[in-house]
């Protein structure tokens, strides 16, 4: 009888908690069921904690009753190069697996799920610092003799069962175990609790690897697209249309018809000075900027954006409560002087303001409330802020972030006549201006310090150089909330570093032991 | 715990004639109960807390032995545990996680190997070192040398494993000597098969007592008994386990048609050297191997007739030892030396010096020392091309993955649990950092380490497990503030009550100490402990942490429920500016989350199940008000807080998001009212099972609500 040459590899790579250690077990299940030498390890401990971990299998494809005294040696440790099924249950986690090597044009099989756990050094960045999920992608065809993708997660939710049973009936499909269906479904009945749900998860992911691969592997996110004024149809390039539709809309929504019209008063200078590079790119992400910019988050917009009846349905999709379960909704509020302050008229703001600064009350006086909005008197609350919606011109944020947003533009028109490219630079910079409450005011701050001195400046006279040390500073604006990168990034260019902001230091001294009293 | 065993307690009945089919540690377990053990004990810790887990679980087949089963107080503890089979023919093991345990146990192991054992004594460790290892990075082989304590690391194969724990008995009472039985991670957690034999009664147990109490000076490690051991360890025990390794072949030797070449490796090692030697086309699937192997199921003592006798006619041998410093390859070396065998003998020369011995390591380094060995491979008729085609695939591999994925992917490293009660401490010192800007921190060992990683990237120093305020103890007077303290109650009746608490009260210190009480040892699968609140029957079930403290004279004692970060805020820095001079702790207090919810999980379903009113509670993100800066992630990290694409077409940060993991903690909800950080949070709690008031309340409410809403205009 001729004996396979060597064992079947199969590396599994999943985060804790996800049930990999299951799926292995399973695997071992049914190989043994076929008499097969089976081998499995991990390496569990608190390291697994939410965190990246492996397991590997080898099946030695050949009864053990027809081995006689042998058994194959089976190692513990994967190899690169000599895997022969890479299963990752993450995208992430077959990038990972790709650059350990593990995943080789002759060899490997690689199955892995499309969708992203984000990891905290991704998700904890102030700007977007997701790793690029195309890239992986396109990386797994390339590396792997067969590359089967598709998102097992949501087969999982659709199966009501876990990720593992969805990677094992992936795993079972792709035809490179020397197990039958049927082995791989009794293993998982043996394993008795929730075998129905696993079962049902087993056979997506069978049917899935099995079948034709699925046309649309990343959906990505539907897009609302309502129809937008005659006027944007009428006096704006194609190329421009989607953004400012939605940016008029935006502004409507906002405040009202005219406030849409002067969102495009604003922004028809700049459209007009477009040479339409890329896409009309100048004018698409001036619009963006604009249009988040003027419809500012005060708490007339967010009552607002709370009480909708879309909010209600979206909020019970996600929560997953069924039709027929009440649900309550609590809103965690907390404003403070800047709130109130924010939608009084300018001439009550401005002193009431400066007192509160001065008697170190700003940060203090901020009132936590559990608002019920699925409450009739939680509702009335919100909803009577919401209607204070047409004395929003009157208040004093209204007029100061006209201000800041004429003086935005007004430099990005003067830029885009000399340097288109310069010109965008200072419309991406818009991006600075988000969040709520010291998060707001770090980011204004620090566009502030740009325009200053780079924008408006003559720090740089060159504007090709200019155009770099924009980009330099927006960057590094965004990547450390406390400013002190932007300064560092200021600095290289000789600008004095302005210095780090007075915290409201509250020195905790120890008490100094008492004086002796001298006898 | 974080496992039930009780199907695996199954396993450990089988008798002779059966297939144990399961992981390797519980293998070594039923090993034990094979070798007829008195007692067991030991202290969790990956990758061996499933011995006293399942132990714990087999209650009645320890009872039916009459088997002694101790949770131990440390590792310390479990090693004076062996102390039972120094006057007595008893048998007992203990096992914990190396080398961090064998630290905390070195004290009693000296004095047991120097007075040296009448029954077998049996140490398992497991070895925590390389991929997923938690804890630093040495070896457990210089505690072997330095007590002379006999070292076995057997081939990571069930049969081989399970023979080295019976013969480790006999070689124990053979030569006097306690014997560790050295297990690395994947080793205890392969899955393999033995053949399996009944269970032996011990002689003694509980079920058949000692009567008579026995006295022998040379026994007790006082001088001038102590002098008389130590001879009496290298003239008589040491030649003993010589004698009795050879004579009953623990070491093996596959022998291969390259007679000029070698390789020794240790017993773990074998399975990873063999698969290299097979990619490099010299050894098939069942190991035979063109190259002979000498290995070392007992690393200690080197056999010098052994290792003369491999080596007599070889040019070279190359060693395949994991962990440095290379006691192995120097004793070869001087073991030859005293031979005067002039074999060459290669190792780390060729393979790394540090660093887990991996496939990829051992066949890089396998590789590299063939090639320059190339003529006596090639006598052999090997092509010594193909073995440098092997490594530049390799390289040629991880090179075009690295150019396809533009850089490293992000690292995932282990972090707190979904709902962990710790994380909220560490928001609350992130938001008083803010006010006083950063301040030191003792960390301590356990899942609370966690916090040293991103987003917190709190804890300045680690000095072991339970240390967290003795290491406190020179850095606290020198700040001119005070400088805080963590200890995990795991930690704290492991040995920070005395080396901790009880010192800094007696020396007067003046600092702050937060003790997380989450009820469980979590970091090594939420073991009881004493204060645990629930015990199984055989425990005492009345220990605080409270009591201990208050009897022990501290007198500045607040517990905080450690989700209320803004009241875990308030005590913090209460505690930093109090005119009180003397130790402050601060209890923070709440349930470990894993544990909860295994615990919870049932009831819920049960309770649906049976149509009962639940009220189930998660935590969401209003996607259109929030504006994607993620300062509420910077401040929590809960792996359930997370990002997605904005479905805002304008928006072109990811906004956050949480997802269905979430277990209604709380916490982001009051991280964003603590740190005033935006009125995206809500709270959505859902009533499952709604009775009729339920029903009407909703109805009405909907209703009115929707007499007020104004028509759905656009965003």
């Amino acid at each position: 009888m001729v004996l396979p040459e060597r064992p079947i590899t199969i590396l599994i790579a999943a985060l804790g908690g996800e049930g990999g250690g299951v799926l292995a077990d399973w695997i071992i299940a049914a190989a043994t069921a076929r008499d097969y030498p089976v081998q499995s390890t991990s390496i569990p401990g608190v390291a697994q904690r939410t965190g990246a971990t492996t397991y590997y299998v080898e099946i030695y494809p050949a009864k053990i009753s027809e081995l006689g005294a042998r058994r194959p040696v089976m190692t513990l440790t994967p190899a690169p190069c000599y895997v022969d099924v890479m299963v990752a249950s993450e995208l992430i986690e077959a990038g990972r697996a790709m650059q350990n090597g593990f995943v080789t044009r002759d060899r490997t099989t690689l199955i892995a799920s499309t969708h992203r756990v984000y990891t905290v050094a991704e998700k904890m960045q102030m700007g977007d610092g997701r790793f690029d999920s195309a890239v992986v992608l396109k990386a797994a065809r390339e590396l792997a003799k067969r590359a089967i993708l598709f998102d097992m997660q949501a087969q999982a939710n659709a199966a009501a069962t876990v990720i593992s049973a969805v990677m094992f009936g992936a795993l079972a499909g792709s035809g490179t175990l020397p197990l039958a269906r049927a082995d791989c479904e009794a293993a998982i009945r043996s394993g008795g609790k929730g075998a129905e749900a696993s079962l049902r998860g087993f056979a997506a992911g069978f049917d899935a690897a099995a079948g034709p691969a699925p046309s649309k592997t990343v959906t990505p996110a539907e897009r609302k697209r309502l129809s937008g004024s005659e006027r944007v149809r009428q006096t704006f390039p194609e190329e421009t249309r989607a953004m400012l539709e939605e940016g008029a809309a935006r502004c409507a929504g906002f405040q009202d018809r005219s406030y849409a019209r002067l969102y495009l008063d604003r922004l028809e200078p700049i459209v007009n000075l477009d040479h339409a590079a890329e896409g009309y790119k100048l004018s698409n992400e001036t619009g963006r900027f604009l249009a988040l910019w003027m419809c500012y988050e005060d708490v007339i917009r967010v009552a607002d954006l709370k009480t909708r009846r879309s909010r209600f349905e979206r909020v019970r999709e996600e929560v997953q409560a069924k039709p027929h379960e009440p649900l309550h909704i609590i809103e965690f509020l907390k404003p403070g002087v800047d709130e109130f302050t924010a939608v009084l008229p300018r001439f009550l703001a401005r002193p009431l303001k400066a007192l509160a600064e001065a008697s170190g009350l700003a940060k203090k006086l901020n009132i936590g409330m559990h608002v019920k909005t699925t409450s009739v008197s939680g509702f009335l609350a919100l909803r009577f802020l919401a209607w204070l919606r047409p004395l929003r011109p009157l208040t004093s944020r209204w007029h100061e972030e006209q201000i800041l947003i004429d003086r935005w533009l007004v430099a990005i028109a003067t830029a885009a006549k000399r340097d288109a490219e310069l010109a965008l630079e200072i419309g991406l910079c818009g991006r600075l201006i988000k969040g709520y409450g010291d998060t707001h005011q770090r980011g204004k701050g620090n566009f502030l310090r740009i325009l200053d001195t780079l924008v408006e400046g003559d720090v740089v006279p060159d504007d090709r150089a200019r155009i770099d040390a924009i980009r330099k500073a927006r960057e590094a604006a965004l990547a450390d909330p406390e400013g002190r990168k932007l300064e560092l990034s200021l600095e290289t260019l000789g600008i004095a570093p302005l210095p780090p902001r007075p915290k409201p230091v509250k020195f905790m001294r120890r008490p100094q032991p008492e004086k002796r009293r001298v006898a | 715990m974080e496992r039930s065993f009780t199907k695996e307690v199954e396993l450990l009945k089988l008798g002779a004639g059966q297939t144990f089919h399961g992981e390797g540690i519980l293998a070594v377990t039923k090993a034990l109960l094979q070798s007829g053990i008195s007692y067991v004990g030991g202290y969790q810790g990956a990758p061996v807390s499933h011995v006293m887990d399942v132990l714990n679980d087999a209650r009645d087949i320890m009872d039916e032995l009459g088997i002694h089963v101790e949770t131990n107080a440390s590792e310390a503890g479990a090693a004076a545990m062996l102390g039972a089979s120094i006057n007595y023919p008893l048998r007992g093991a203990v096992a914990w996680k190396s080398t961090v345990g064998t630290n905390v146990a070195s004290d009693a192991l000296s004095n047991l190997a120097s007075v040296g054992v009448r029954g077998g004594a049996l140490v398992v460790i497991g070895e925590d070192y390389g991929e997923g290892a938690s804890i630093i990075q040495e070896r457990s082989h210089a505690f072997a040398m330095k007590s002379q304590i006999w070292l076995l690391d057997p081939r990571p194969n069930l049969p081989t494993i399970v023979r080295m724990v019976e013969k480790g008995f006999e070689l124990s009472e053979a030569s006097n000597t306690p014997v560790m039985l050295e297990l690395r991670i994947r080793a205890c957690h392969v899955h393999g098969a033995f053949e399996a034999k009944d269970n032996r009664a011990p002689q003694f147990s509980r079920r058949n007592a000692i009567e008579n109490p026995e006295f022998d000076f040379a026994r007790v490690s006082l001088p001038p008994a102590t002098y008389a051991q130590e001879k009496h360890k290298v003239e008589v025990r040491w030649p003993a386990a010589v004698k009795f390794i050879r004579e009953n072949r623990l070491n093996e030797v596959f022998e291969g048609p390259i007679a000029e070449l070698g390789i020794v490796c240790q017993g773990g090692m074998y399975n990873v050297a063999v698969r290299t030697l097979q990619q490099l086309g010299l050894a098939d699937t069942f190991g035979v191997s063109k190259i002979p192997i000498y290995v070392l199921n007992v690393t200690y003592p080197l056999i010098p007739e052994e290792v003369g006798a491999f080596c007599s006619g070889k040019v070279a041998v190359l060693v395949v030892e994991e962990g440095q410093p290379a006691y192995l390859e120097d004793a070869l070396h001087a073991a030859l030396r005293r031979a005067d065998l002039q074999t060459k003998v290669h190792g780390k020369d060729f393979l790394p010096m540090a660093g887990e011995y991996t496939g990829e390591v051992v066949l890089t380094g396998v590789a590299k020392w063939l090639a320059a060995m190339a003529p006596h491979v090639e006598n052999a008729g090997v092509d010594s091309e193909g073995i440098r085609s092997v490594l530049d695939e390799l390289s040629v591999t991880k090179m075009r993955a690295v150019e396809l994925l533009g850089g490293a992917v992000p690292a995932r490293p282990p972090g707190f649990c979904i709902g962990c009660p710790e994380r909220p401490v560490f928001s609350a010192m992130k938001l008083i950092e803010r006010e006083s800007g950063a301040f030191h921190i003792s960390a301590d060992i356990g899942c609370h380490t966690f916090s040293t990683l991103p987003p917190f990237n709190i804890g300045n120093t680690v000095l072991g497990y339970g240390l967290g305020l003795a290491s406190n103890s020179g850095i606290a007077p020198m700040f001119s503030g005070r400088t805080v303290t963590i200890m995990g109650d795991g930690g704290f009746w492991h040995n920070g009550l005395t080396s901790g608490i009880a010192n800094a009260v007696f020396n007067k210190s003046d600092g702050i100490l937060v003790i997380m009480k989450n009820g469980y040892t979590s970091a090594t699968g939420t073991q009881n402990i004493p204060s645990s609140r629930h015990q199984t029957e055989w425990k005492s079930g009345d220990m605080s942490i409270e009591r201990a403290l208050k009897g022990i004279g501290v007198e500045w004692i607040k517990p905080v429920y450690t989700y209320r970060v803004s009241e875990m805020a308030k005590t913090l820095r209460e505690a930093m500016s109090s005119a009180y001079r003397g130790l402050k702790v601060i209890i923070a207090d709440a349930e470990c989350q894993l544990e909860r919810q295994r615990r919870i999980r049932p009831q819920i379903a049960a309770a649906l199940k049976a149509g009962k009113r639940v009220v189930r509670t998660r935590f969401g993100v209003d996607e259109d008000v929030c504006s994607g800066d993620h300062s509420c992630i910077r401040l929590s990290g809960c792996p359930s807080l997370t990002v997605k694409a904005a479905s805002d077409p304008l928006k072109v940060d990811p906004v956050a998001h949480v997802n269905n993991d979430c277990v209604g903690c709380g916490l982001c909800g009051e991280v964003a009212h603590a740190a005033i950080l935006c009125p995206s949070f809500f709270r959505a709690e859902i009533v499952q099972n709604p009775n009729v008031l339920d029903r009407f309340v909703a109805r009405l409410r909907n209703t009115v609500i929707g007499w007020l809403r104004p028509a759905e205009g656009r965003s």
